[in-house]
């Protein structure tokens, strides 16, 4: 079908322009199915589906409640790289660190406040998106092993938080993962030889500074990017399925999928 | 000409908007039948729609903690000290109710039962639940259970968080406050 885009305005005209050519390299996507084709060869939209039905887009249906958790995320990412920049984990410095982070560097005190409230909110959005999942039945056939994927998700959730909150190294980071890590120390048999590696030692102490940082800064966000992209992913292909018509019996294969 | 029923002259020449002459047009409704109504499961580009509304959902998340990180600092108590236990000793809020349990509990069960029993119920949840009737009056069994375990895990993490002061023992938050975020 031979359509022109005609339409008027500054970003329809700088698309036209040899300039935004070169930019979106495509025509104006002007009938749906050039829109579709449109939105499956964009990089940054390639986690979404193309179409979804129309109720489960409504703030209603799942109230956004992934969104906010991936937001938190992101804004956590972004806080927690400038406050890197500023922190050493070992006990002589920490508490410093974070006493002149907070009266000395730039935006200090806020980025902090950032990632705090983010990171307790983080906690909050997950464990509701988890209920509202629930209520919505949105595990059911066939996304039973994405809610699995979001418990492991909500369990890495926890940990980030809880090896975060011991590094300020103050009063209420060193007596809650003391209590938290005695938890651990329950579990028969294993339960002690357990609690060891996680502290690296028999008490809350230097070993445990530094493992809880490199669990925070580099073993927990690689892992948990990883199994939200995971968890993305698998939302994307079920997207479209009309989950009222769904059973165990009749679930596309990859095949069906593809040749619809 | 936005009134469906006003007569529309049809033998005037009209411009559409992208400049193509329009040879007529005809008043009424079309012999089809009316416009489709809009169904909740027709299926929707996800660009316009849901972008949209996803963003503007992130931007004000965004906006909150952005908000919220002015007017309240974190905490940041005295240094370390691991021989200054301070009573009450309060895991983070989102242990809580774990901590509120092993109050009343031996610790193997607060500590590891339950837990594990938490974690292996959640997962299991979609092939317990496994019928493919998503409306909540055809799972009454499942809903009663969840709400149930959600209800209990909610006022136990309230308790634990506000409701527990020196020893452990009851206070009553708006008298005595030991809650930290």
């Amino acid at each position: 079908m031979d359509v022109t885009d005609t339409r008027p305005g500054m970003i329809a005209r700088l698309r036209r322009s040899p300039v935004g050519r070169s930019i979106f390299r495509s025509p104006a996507r002007l009938t749906p199915r050039d829109r579709a084709a449109g939105h499956w060869s964009n990089f940054f939209l390639h986690i979404y589906p193309v179409k979804m039905r129309r109720r489960e887009i409504a703030f209603r249906y799942s109230w956004y409640l992934g969104v906010f958790s991936t937001v938190l995320l992101g804004s956590l990412v972004v806080s927690g790289i400038y406050l890197m920049f500023f922190y050493v984990p070992s006990p002589n410095q920490a508490y410093t660190d974070i006493q002149t982070l907070q009266t000395e560097i730039t935006f200090g005190q806020y980025i902090r406040n950032v990632h705090r409230w983010s990171a307790h909110l983080m906690v909050l959005a997950v464990a509701f998106h988890m209920a509202r999942v629930f209520y919505r039945g949105a595990y059911k056939p066939p996304r039973q092993f994405n809610w699995v994927i979001g418990v492991v998700l909500l369990l890495l959730t926890l940990l980030m938080s809880f090896t975060g909150y011991l590094l300020p190294w103050d009063q209420l980071a060193f007596w809650a993962v003391t209590v938290g890590t005695e938890m651990a120390g329950y579990v028969p048999f294993i339960g002690d030889s357990v609690r060891e590696m996680l502290l690296g030692g028999p008490v809350v102490g230097a070993s445990t500074l530094l493992r809880f940082y490199v669990l925070h800064v580099a073993v927990l966000p690689s892992l948990i990017v990883l199994v939200l992209m995971v968890h993305l992913w698998r939302w994307r292909k079920d997207a479209m399925l009309d989950q009222n018509t769904m059973s165990d019996q009749n679930v596309m294969s990859d095949q069906d999928r593809s040749e619809r | 000409m936005t009134d469906p029923e006003t007569p529309v002259a049809v033998n005037r020449p009209a411009t559409s908007p992208d400049g193509r002459r329009v040879l007529g047009m005809v008043p009424g409704k079309p012999v089809a039948g009316d416009r489709k109504e809009p169904d909740e499961q027709d299926l929707v580009m996800v660009w316009p729609h849901l972008l949209v509304r996803h963003a503007v959902a992130a931007m004000s998340m965004l906006l909150l903690v952005l908000v919220v990180s002015v007017f309240f600092d974190a905490p940041l108590r005295s240094v370390a000290n691991p021989t200054l236990t301070p009573n009450p000793e309060k895991a983070p809020w989102y242990f809580a109710a774990l901590q509120e349990l092993l109050s009343h509990f031996h610790p193997l069960v607060a500590g590891v039962l339950i837990p594990t029993g938490i974690i292996v119920g959640l997962v299991a949840l979609p092939y317990i639940d496994n019928g493919s009737e998503q409306r909540v009056r055809y799972r009454k069994v499942a809903v009663a259970m969840f709400t149930l375990f959600l209800v209990a895990w909610i006022v136990l993490t309230i308790i634990g968080f506000a409701f527990r002061g020196p020893n452990w023992d009851w206070v009553w938050p708006w008298t005595d406050w030991h809650g930290e975020l």
